[in-house]
């Protein structure tokens, strides 16, 4: 191929090509970054790289390009871990949200007949496309993991999410020591309310009980949904006293909160069951069932209360 | 697999042109490094991909991990994947090592900067042992401190059955910093690679 076409196909390229030498100038530089740079030929051709472009990260860029003078090997940039290295506009400036172009960076040794690297070749590959998948990619499975783990109605944990951290507490504290208490309760007449004033009545209690519980539980604190009426509690690092302060923290906080729906007050309270995690204990469906029998015995009660369980 | 062999003399004369070359590679980076870098005198066979996956399991079954993954290629289908594996890494060290200034690289960028300097300083004076020239892609992060290498090879290595290993320890001094490399052929390439050996026998 003659030189001449070389210049053709560089010109052409849909990717940058720059080339520098040992003191860092610009001896040669393509049609695509004078398109993107929006730079003039006078104001590149001989100058120093970093001055053209001064955004550039001086110092690991030219240790990077001492490496390859002196190594003769080539070295890379990733998007994927510097975002771009000449700050350029992309070729998709509607339909992506970033503002500059994603790029793949090669820094390539070019040597002469006695094996000396005299010029690095920089060859800029646009990589918005990709970015930008990856970033919608990641977002999508973000989401996905979020949604298999959330309750539809409530939108706090379902309960196999939701059961799985208790398992995982329980293997940690039976391994590690420590505190591990547990919170079961379910709404009181939950029935009468659907009854009384309907389905999306009782939806709308439920979504409210879910927002009041995240509202005054610890970051540490795991809420789910167990099932119908019924919620539970995983509470890390607490003992059983303490547990009993938060359940009777929340059911204060559900017992003086009004419940309105369509303009009419609902009666809303809860019975709260509360157990802690101890040697005797196989699994952590024992603890929901012991949390279980102790709700039981708060509805036996007359409702509204919290109560701890105690061995029989 | 009877082709999948080779043969003491293949051997031999691989674990010598691999021994030149990692001879420059640490003399060359030592002097890019301004530091001390011992190349471990590497030991090679061929193996299958249960093996390898296997010998990592046993290895890193403690340790969280970092994996890179730098691909090359050169003529007549002479390719493979060199694999550097860090245990217990500083980024602190690493950044000093490359004579970043604090703050400058991210952990990764510097993780890939660091790989591609080791991976292709050898492969180069490989490829010059071997009278070829090899072409690079950029390299990658497969792991950042993960466990599990060995499960994540067997979901993700495709299109071996057989590979040539070369081990490699890269120790540097100065900084406590060492790592394992590993270079994986596909069968086709080990192919190549001991056609260019029996070359290389044959001239001497």
């Amino acid at each position: 191929m003659t030189e001449q076409l070389h210049g053709i196909i560089l010109d052409q390229i849909n990717a940058g090509v720059l080339v520098i030498n040992s003191d860092m100038e610009i001896d040669y530089w393509n049609r695509f970054l004078q398109i993107h740079s929006g730079r003039g030929n006078d104001d590149v051709v001989g100058k120093s790289l970093f001055d053209v472009f001064p955004e550039l990260p001086k110092p690991s860029l030219r240790r990077k390009l001492q490496g390859v003078f002196l190594l003769g090997t080539p070295t890379f940039s990733s998007w994927e871990q510097r975002h771009h290295l000449f700050e350029m506009p992309h070729s998709r400036p509607i339909t992506t949200a970033s503002q500059h172009m994603a790029q793949n960076c090669s820094f390539l040794p070019l040597k002469d007949e006695m094996g000396t690297v005299t010029q690095v070749c920089i060859i800029i590959e646009d990589a918005t496309d990709v970015c930008f998948y990856q970033g919608e990619l990641n977002t999508t499975m973000s989401k996905l993991e979020k949604s298999s783990r959330t309750d539809g109605l409530t939108q706090i944990s379902n309960r196999r999410y939701w059961e799985e951290r208790l398992s995982i507490e329980f293997s940690r504290v039976v391994r590690h020591g420590g505190h591990l208490s547990l919170i079961m309760f379910d709404l009181d007449k939950f029935k009468s309310i659907n009854d009384v004033y309907g389905h999306q009545a009782g939806d709308h209690v439920l979504v409210e009980t879910a927002k009041q519980l995240t509202d005054a539980l610890r970051t540490t604190d795991l809420a789910g949904r167990y099932g119908g009426e019924e919620f539970g509690i995983v509470l890390p690092d607490t003992s059983l006293d303490q547990a009993m302060v938060v359940a009777e923290r929340i059911r204060t906080r559900i017992a003086d909160k009004e419940f309105t729906f369509e303009e009419q007050v609902l009666p809303v309270t809860i019975s709260l069951g509360v157990t802690q995690f101890d040697l005797s204990q196989k699994n952590h469906e024992k603890m929901i069932a012991q949390a279980d029998s102790a709700l039981y015995k708060a509805k036996e009660g007359g409702r509204n209360r919290s109560v701890k369980f105690e061995v029989e | 697999m009877s082709s999948q062999t080779i043969t003491e003399d293949q051997r031999d004369c691989l674990q010598e042109v691999i021994n030149v070359a990692m001879g420059q590679a640490s003399d060359k980076l030592a002097r890019f490094l301004e530091t001390f870098v011992h190349l471990e005198v590497p030991n090679i066979e061929l193996v299958s991909t249960k093996e390898v996956t296997d010998m990592l399991a046993v290895k890193y079954e403690q340790d969280a991990v970092s994996l890179v993954s730098q691909g090359f290629s050169g003529a007549e289908g002479l390719r493979g994947e060199a694999l550097l594996i860090y245990s217990k890494i500083n980024a602190d060290e690493i950044a000093d090592l490359l004579g970043y200034t604090e703050d400058e690289a991210t952990h990764t960028e510097q993780l890939t900067d660091i790989s591609s300097l080791l991976t292709t300083t050898f492969l180069e004076g490989l490829a010059e042992q071997l009278e070829t020239a090899l072409s690079y892609s950029a390299p990658r992060v497969m792991m950042l401190q993960e466990h599990g290498i060995a499960k994540m090879l067997e979901e993700k290595t495709f299109n071996w059955e057989y590979a040539l290993k070369v081990n490699i320890s890269y120790l540097v001094t100065d900084h406590s910093f060492n790592c394992d490399m590993l270079l994986l052929f596909p069968g086709t390439a080990v192919e190549v690679l001991k056609q260019v050996l029996d070359e290389i026998l044959e001239d001497f």
